[in-house]
């Protein structure tokens, strides 16, 4: 549009004007408040200003007069009383509206300042006794409607809308020019053909000059939506019955509309259709009425009446009709869905615990006295309070695709803030593991995205002089591994660059200068208190800052985390996690008197302990087993250093995994399986390393839970760095 | 002057007014130790202790209280003397204490269970400065009965958590002193 | 044939920017600043189109609408009527008046413009 700013002018000029006005009305109201000319010259004032606004697309503007507008009809209506209160308030509004108008005229595209807009909120508040929030929503929401996009040009089919228009006697009287909507009809499309017809039942006798009696049939190509089609014939409503028939490409979109309806919520036959554009709210109405009109007769079904009135295609409506009622099954069966409050889910699972913990001690009786017709009863009740738990612990099992999900967002809005190009792949994300462990992994897991974010991918510059797509990627996965849940994040960025890992460890004290360290050795160095590598912290996040706090939040879960990298390749960070906190399957052994649970699930086998068969390295504790060099802890001499070694006759191995790592325990007795109830052992051993937790046996006992990762790191140390190199490869 | 005395006179009303404090006794290594009644939650008779492995020995081990698991600290070895022997009368003394707010139960392996003595509060004099064989931050204050002074214990302090968690001793298991001195042990045998 | 409208409204500005919306969409315009004006206006001339505010001094749209409707010459003229949204009342007057047509204020330019395609092309 041109030659803008002249009217930009007049509006200024007009605007000052009728604000003038205003206030000059409202003064006089103050001691006359039912002066009529007075209330409407004020009226007009935020009427016009609204009006005018509006059209320069002043929004603000528009929002807040419309609120005075509002208040001002309604005291014209007598609805609203005007007092010494409101008269100020209105002032007020006079002021403020001179000033946001000011502001919008001298910065045309910036937002109000928050000044103005706090300003804005508060006396809208004082004008309804309302937020303005909720309105605001609306009318964005209404201009979002306004932009329909039309691909007028783009209409290749043969299928075609038949529009049938029957204009009614007083069209002409009305002003409305048939011809002038058929002209319009073109700017969204093609007009292939127009039938014109004249009711059959009409004498000319009775026919006025002035009278409108013609109906029209255009065959019609375009692109363009049923609810914009019907708008063009908006205004002939009143006069012109008006039927559009989609077609037959149309009716194949909506039928694929249909089939990905979303089965969220059951919805009526007419709001399905209205929802896929199939549809309009007007053909609805009219439908609807006549269905209620017709009082007498059986009430025929929306869907017939759609299809017996030409609205829509009878494939359409069956299609609907079969995806309403699939809805309808899926919603029944979403209602077998019951919320439970989860703190009532952990005292279940903790009865099932002390379940689990009786039914052991009564085993025990039972062996104990002989007593062997209870037996098969306890045995029978022992799978029972198995399958209890099972099903128990299942009930908080979550799918972590959700958690996953979120970091989306997170990675999308702080990939803006770095100027980096960043996308985020996820992988298993229906991978299961219980709710209270999800919910605690999501502050380790945001820490160490952002860390990928923030120091592994490189700015979109950086990547591509690195020879690397501009675009990063960072993965999150996730999978099940004996009886763990394996998270792993992974960046395609510059790596992590040991020397200057070690470089800083040194300079912080915590390795010695001329110490030899492996590759995994350096890069848990990381998870040490204070290390960062980036020389300037940004305020996201400073690797290395609360790198510590990542590993203790993972090792309180009982789980672990470890990092791998490329330099200018990448960094994979694997966290551990166990599926549950309460209750696994242990393996019972006994070592000095002292009995200890070993996770079932990194069981790999048990072997007799056979020094003649086996090259047994006492000094290096190793064992060659089966050709494999597998370094081993003699439980019992480990864990009671200060007391003197009993020759036992026979020790069993017990070769343990966790992850990719294998060490053997060797224990005096075997007690094979059993259910073990996971106890914390509270905030004082926090520290300790070794010990995952423990467990009340059947004879009220405590017994230890071992922390296998934690036991093979020690074995593994106490084999020398050659051997253990060798044993990495 | 001490905070946890202050703190004390809220719960109890009747220890106000009468100006009088109830305190547990028992011996530990032939000594003679009280802490207040408000701190004990229960005694408890010794069932089997489990040895928690690579602590240090004033963590005696861990016991199974009604299903929950309940660290035993050896009162005798945290106060710097030898660990305790386990007799007919020896007890677990079960208390409270405040960490990170959190409350952790822990029990306090003594050697015997003595009374509940009522010290006036004009009776309980400020720990002393130096001397004593015992930390003065665990003494709460000295308490005097007839012409004896008995020691009462702040087992916020004796029972620190952020202390006892420490394990201090869990470096020896890290380095490679101890595996030297099992291999060696081994390798001799 | 260059189609004619006329606009009648209070606002210098609405009706200015109007009118330049309109000219370089190609039509022919007149302007009216309220009722009383724009029947004054009505003299004969051929009219298109009438677009009308509802609220204005002197005489409001209403009024002016049945006045127009009485007129020979411009009974049949359609006309659209710049309503607000609260105005339900004021709508069904308005359309017992005569006018079949509206666009709700606050509008911008393309609105109207569509709007007035609908009746009258250019």
């Amino acid at each position: 549009m041109s030659d803008i700013n002249p009217a930009l002018e007049t509006f200024a000029q007009e605007v000052d004007e009728l604000l003038t006005a205003m206030e000059d009305a409202l003064l006089v109201l103050e001691a006359t408040p039912d002066d009529v000319d007075c209330i409407n010259s004020i009226f007009r004032a935020m009427h016009t200003i609204k009006g005018s606004a509006g059209l320069f697309g002043f929004d603000e503007v528009v929002a807040f007069t419309h609120e005075a507008e509002t208040l001002l009809d309604k005291v014209r209506n007598n609805e609203h009383l005007i007092d010494a209160q409101l008269i100020a308030v209105l002032l007020a509004c006079k002021d403020h509206t001179a000033q946001i108008i000011q502001h919008v005229l001298s910065n045309e595209d910036e937002p109000l300042p928050i000044a103005l807009q706090q300003q804005s909120e508060a006396l809208i508040t004082q004008l309804t006794g309302t937020s303005p929030v909720a309105k605001n929503m609306t009318s964005t929401q209404e201009n979002k409607a306004d932009h329909v996009e039309v691909d007028v040009n783009t209409s290749d089919s043969s299928d075609n809308w038949i529009i049938s228009l029957a204009f009614k006697q007083n069209a002409l009287r009305n002003g409305m020019d048939p011809l002038s909507f058929i002209r319009y009809l073109q700017t969204l499309g093609k007009i292939i053909d127009v039938i014109v017809s004249m009711p059959t039942s009409l004498r000319m006798e009775e026919m006025e000059p002035e009278d409108c009696f013609l109906n029209f049939k255009i065959v019609f190509n375009s692109r363009a939506d049923k609810k914009t089609i019907e708008e063009v014939f908006e205004f002939a409503e009143d006069d012109c019955n008006i039927i559009i028939l989609p077609p037959h490409s149309r009716q194949e979109h909506y039928l694929q509309l249909l089939e990905h309806f979303p089965e969220d919520q059951l919805k009526r036959l007419g709001e399905m259709l209205i929802e896929i554009g199939a549809l309009t709210e007007k053909e609805l109405d009219c439908v609807l009425k006549e269905q209620g009109s017709d009082h007498n007769a059986i009430i025929k079904p929306v869907g017939e009446m759609l299809i017996a009135k030409n609205i829509l295609q009878q494939p359409v409506i069956v299609q609907a009709l079969i995806k309403q009622e699939a809805i309808k099954q899926k919603i029944n069966k979403e209602a077998n869905y019951i919320r439970v409050d989860a703190a009532k889910l952990g005292y279940l699972i903790n009865l099932v615990g002390e379940l689990v913990i009786s039914d052991a001690a009564i085993r025990l009786i039972v062996d104990k006295h002989g007593l062997s017709d209870v037996n098969n009863v306890v045995g029978a009740m022992s799978h029972l309070v198995e399958e209890i738990r099972d099903t128990a612990l299942q009930l908080r099992m979550v799918q972590i695709g959700e958690t996953f999900t979120r970091f989306q967002r997170v990675v999308h809005d702080v990939s803006k803030e770095l100027g980096k190009q960043i996308q985020l792949q996820i992988t298993g994300g229906e991978a299961e593991l219980d709710k209270t462990i999800v919910e605690k992994i999501n502050d380790p897991l945001t820490h160490l995205i952002r860390n990928s974010l923030d120091h592994g991918i490189e700015t979109p510059e950086e990547r591509i002089q690195a020879g690397k797509p501009e675009k990063g990627i960072i993965q999150l996965n996730a999978y099940h591994d004996s009886g763990h849940i394996v998270i792993q994040i992974s960046d395609d960025g510059k790596g992590i660059d040991s020397e200057k890992i070690v470089a800083k460890a040194i300079s912080k004290g915590l390795v010695k200068p001329d110490q030899i360290l492996s590759q995994t050795e350096i890069y848990n160095l990381i998870f040490e208190p204070g290390l960062s590598t980036k020389e300037e912290a940004s305020n996201l996040s400073g690797r290395g800052v609360g790198m510590d706090v990542v590993k203790r939040n993972i090792e309180a879960l009982r789980g672990s985390v470890s990092v791998d990298s490329e330099l200018g390749l990448g960094t994979t960070v694997t966290i551990y996690l166990p599926l549950t906190l309460a209750i696994i399957d242990g393996f019972m052994v006994e070592a000095q008197k002292e009995r200890y649970i070993i996770p079932l699930n990194m069981v790999e086998e048990c072997v007799e302990m056979n020094s003649t068969e086996w090259k047994i390295d006492h000094v290096q504790h190793y064992v060659n087993l089966r050709g494999q060099v597998l370094p081993y802890l003699r439980l019992g001499d480990f864990f009671h250093n200060n007391k003197k070694h009993q020759a036992t006759q026979r020790e069993s191995l017990v070769v343990v995994r966790f992850g990719e790592e294998k060490a053997g325990f060797v224990v005096d007795e075997l007690h094979g399986e059993n259910q073990t109830v996971i106890k914390p052992l509270g905030m004082l051993f926090e520290n300790l390393k070794g010990i995952g937790g423990a467990t009340v046996l059947g004879s009220g006992d405590v017994a230890l839970i071992l922390d296998v990762q934690g036991l093979i790191q020690y074995a593994k140390k106490r084999v020398s760095p050659t051997l253990a190199l060798s044993m990495t490869d | 002057m001490n905070p946890l005395i202050h703190k004390k006179d809220h719960k109890t009303e009747l220890a106000t007014q009468d100006q009088l404090r109830q305190y547990l006794t028992f011996q530990v290594d032939n000594e003679h130790l009280a802490i207040s009644i408000l701190d004990v939650k229960e005694i408890i008779e010794i069932n089997t202790i489990t040895h928690v492995p690579m602590t240090p020995a004033y963590i005696r081990g861990v016991i199974n209280l009604r299903g929950n698991v309940v660290p035993i600290i050896d009162l005798s070895a945290r106060l710097g003397r030898q660990s305790s022997e386990i007799s007919k009368r020896s007890c677990i003394v079960l208390v409270q204490v405040d960490y990170k707010d959190d409350i952790q139960l822990l029990g306090m392996l003594v050697d015997a269970v003595e009374e509940i003595l009522e010290i006036p509060e004009s009776n309980i004099l400020p720990p002393p400065d130096f001397g004593g064989e015992i930390r003065t931050d665990f003494i709460q204050g000295m308490g005097r009965v007839g012409e004896e002074f008995i020691i009462l214990l702040d087992i916020n302090n004796v029972l620190s958590i952020k202390e006892l968690s420490q394990l201090k001793q869990m470096a020896d298991y890290e380095g490679s002193d101890h595996a030297n001195r099992e291999a060696g042990y081994i390798a001799s045998k | 044939m260059t189609k004619t409208i006329l606009i009648v409204d209070d606002s210098t500005s609405m009706r200015q920017v109007i009118s330049i919306a309109l000219k370089d969409s190609g039509y022919e315009v007149i302007e009216a600043c309220n009722g009383q004006d724009a029947l004054n206006k009505l003299t004969g001339i051929k009219i298109h189109l009438i677009v009308c505010d509802i609220n204005m001094p002197v005489m409001d749209g209403i009024t002016f609408v049945k006045s127009a409707k009485q007129l020979d010459h411009y009974r049949f003229t359609p006309i659209i009527m710049l309503t607000t949204e609260m105005a339900d009342e004021k709508k069904q007057a308005a359309r017992d008046a005569g006018a079949k047509a509206w666009v709700t204020k606050p509008f911008k330019p393309p609105i109207l413009l569509s709007a007035i395609a609908k009746l009258v092309l250019p």
